[in-house]
Formats: structure tokens, sequence, C-alpha cells
């Protein structure tokens, strides 16, 4: 059988061929047995389909429905998941924007491509007097002696 | 057909509601719920085999419509733009299933072929047992389909939706409808045939 037929055969059980057609197909069935026992099969096959009947609408059904509508109404008519579409894309663009605008910007920084010095930490954290910041120059003696095992001298 | 789409939007009075829905009034949405729940029930139960789980489907489905109903263009019928979400949330609902069982090791035989216990209609305790094997094998048959021939074979055949209807809930074309209902129905032969020889077998060696 070909897969022509086969759609064909298929829209005649389920009343989808026009009616011209059908008939056609009708003629077809009374003059070839093979395809008469293809349409026979098909139909066997579609009527053993049976399910359970549906179970009933549970009492309250409406009710839970609407409990969870007013809920989520009360709880955040702001919130992400009931925010309309566009609202969810511009937000979702904006963010994707701002990523690649960072990137860009933190690329073209001049200040990343400096290799950090202690004596750049150091005078990173000078104030406006120019006097040194104690804590600061305590905390680099802390971390050279912790990395080196107290054996180096620490920086002022 | 824009026509007729336009024609649906007037004579289905749901548009409206969710027209009022989207404007702040909640409380528009109980008629729209009231009316299309029997069937969204039906549709969930029938895709994900199991009563208690279609319930919960079928009630995240209303609440994503309500979510939704502020972004819904009036087209067409709105049962229609209902199934279309509750087909996805129950194709969803099965391939996390799917994941979960593979997680777990579960038999491959195991998969999608959940529990269920209908209603009890049958008077006769004989045929009420035939009935049970003939939809344990329905249900099997269907679960052991590829996603999308489920869900065009559930539609057509037990939902008695059209191929038209089918290709605007599924969003594919009538065309698309036709053959994944074709592929379904030779996969269902080739099980039936198969549970027959498995049966009379069974019943020889008695």
């Amino acid at each position: 059988m070909t897969s022509g037929t086969e759609h064909e055969l298929m829209s005649l059980l389920r009343g989808e061929l026009a009616a011209e057609e059908a008939r056609e197909l009708r003629a077809r069935l009374r003059r070839e047995p093979e395809l008469a026992a293809d349409y026979r099969r098909l139909e066997q096959t579609w009527n053993r389909l049976e399910l359970p009947p549906p179970s009933p609408v549970p009492p309250g059904f409406t009710g839970r429905i609407m409990a969870r509508v007013r809920s989520e109404r009360a709880s955040g008519s702001l919130s992400w998941s009931s925010a309309p579409n566009w609202v969810r894309a511009t937000a979702a663009a904006s963010l994707l924007a701002g990523a690649l605008l960072g990137i860009g910007v933190g690329r073209s920084w001049p200040a990343a491509d400096a290799s950090p010095t202690p004596e750049g930490a150091i005078a990173g954290l000078k104030v406006s007097s120019g006097e040194d910041l104690s804590l600061a120059a305590g905390y680099w003696k802390l971390i050279v002696e912790s990395t080196t095992g107290g054996e180096t001298e620490a920086r002022p | 057909m824009a026509t007729e789409s336009v024609t649906a939007a007037a004579v289905d009075p749901g548009w409206e509601a969710l027209a009022k829905v989207a404007a702040g009034n909640a409380d528009a949405f109980a008629p729209l719920v009231e009316s299309h729940q029997e069937r969204l029930l039906r549709l969930c139960e029938r895709l994900l085999g199991d009563a208690e789980e279609a319930r919960d489907a079928a009630q995240d489905v209303f609440l994503k419509a309500y979510r939704k109903a502020a972004d819904v263009r009036p087209q067409g019928q709105v049962y229609t733009w209902l199934y279309r979400i509750a087909v996805n949330h129950c194709l969803n609902k099965l391939r996390r299933r799917k994941l979960v069982r593979f997680l777990r090791l579960d038999a491959p035989g195991d998969e999608d072929s959940p529990t269920f216990d209908p209603l009890d209609r049958a008077a006769d305790p004989a045929s009420n047992l035939e009935a049970r094997r003939r939809w344990q094998a329905t249900r099997q048959a269907i679960g052991k389909l590829p996603e999308n021939q489920r869900s065009v074979l559930v539609l057509v055949r037990f939902e008695g939706l059209s191929y038209r209807q089918v290709a605007e809930v599924l969003g594919i074309t009538e065309g698309a409808v036709e053959s994944r209902l074709v592929r379904a129905m030779r996969r269902l032969e080739a099980a039936q045939e198969a549970e027959s020889s498995r049966v009379s077998s069974a019943e020889g060696k008695r």
C-alpha cells in the first residue's frame, strides 16, 4: 500500500475526505480486495483503541483554581511570572545589553592590563594628604609573611 | 481564513472574559474555568494516564492561561488556545517523568504505563476485567508512541478534533497531522498484533 493511499484510507475512516473523493475511494475498496483488507485492519485498530471514561470534575475544582488566581494576584501583580511577555523580553534584552556593554568596557579599560605590584597596591591606598594608610601597610605585611613563611622582610 | 477567525472570536465569549481578566478583573476568569474544566481535565488525563496528576496539570494549565491573558491575541476558539497550553504542559510533564524514571534506572517497560483506577461502570465482573485489559493495552500502546504522534492521536481519536482543529492546537499543518496519525496507527497496529499473539500463545499454554 502506498503512503498516499494509506493517508486516504485514514482520512476516509475519519470522515475527512471530500464527498467526491470518498465516493471514489469506496468504489476502489469494492473493486480491490487487498485495499479493502487494509481498510478493515485500519478500522479494527482504530476501534480497538479504548480508554476508560474520564474521571468527573472533582467538587470545588473551580474554587481551588480561583483561590490560586487570587493568591497570585494578591502576592504580586508585579511578580516576574505574571509579567507580560513584552516586559520580560525587554528586561532580558536590557540585561544582555548591559552584560555586553560591561564586557566591552572591561576589555578597553587601561587599568585592566596593568599587572598589580605591591608598590602599586600601597600607592593606590594613599590618601589625598599623601600619608600611607597604616592599616593597609599592616595588611600587606601580614600577607607577605604568610606567603613566604616570614623569611622575607616585609615591605613597609 | 481571517474572516473565519474574526467570526470565531466574535462568537466565543471566552475572549471577552480574557480581556476583562487582562484588565484586572480576576473574577471574570471563573466562568472560563467553569466552561472548559471538564474537557481540559479529560485531555490531561488522556495524555498523562493518571487522574490525580491530570487534576494538578489542569490547575496549572488554567493558571498559565490566567498569566497569559494579557498577551493573548483572539484567534479561533478559546478552547483551542487552552488545548495548546494543556498539550505543551502535559508533554513537558511526560518528559520530566521519563527523565526521573531514567535517573531512577526503572525498567524500560515501566515507562509511561502508570497505574490508573478507572470508574467501575461494568456490572459484569468478567466484562469489567476485559474492559480494564483493553484500556490498559491502549494506555500502554499510546504510552509507547513518540510524543508528537501521541498528542495527535489523543486529540483526533479521543477528543474528536478534526485535522484542521488539531493543526491549530499544535501549530502544525494539516498534512503533518495526517502523517503523524498514519505513523501512529502503523505502530498501534503492530502493537495490537503483538498483543494478540501474546494472548493466543498464553492461552495455548494453558
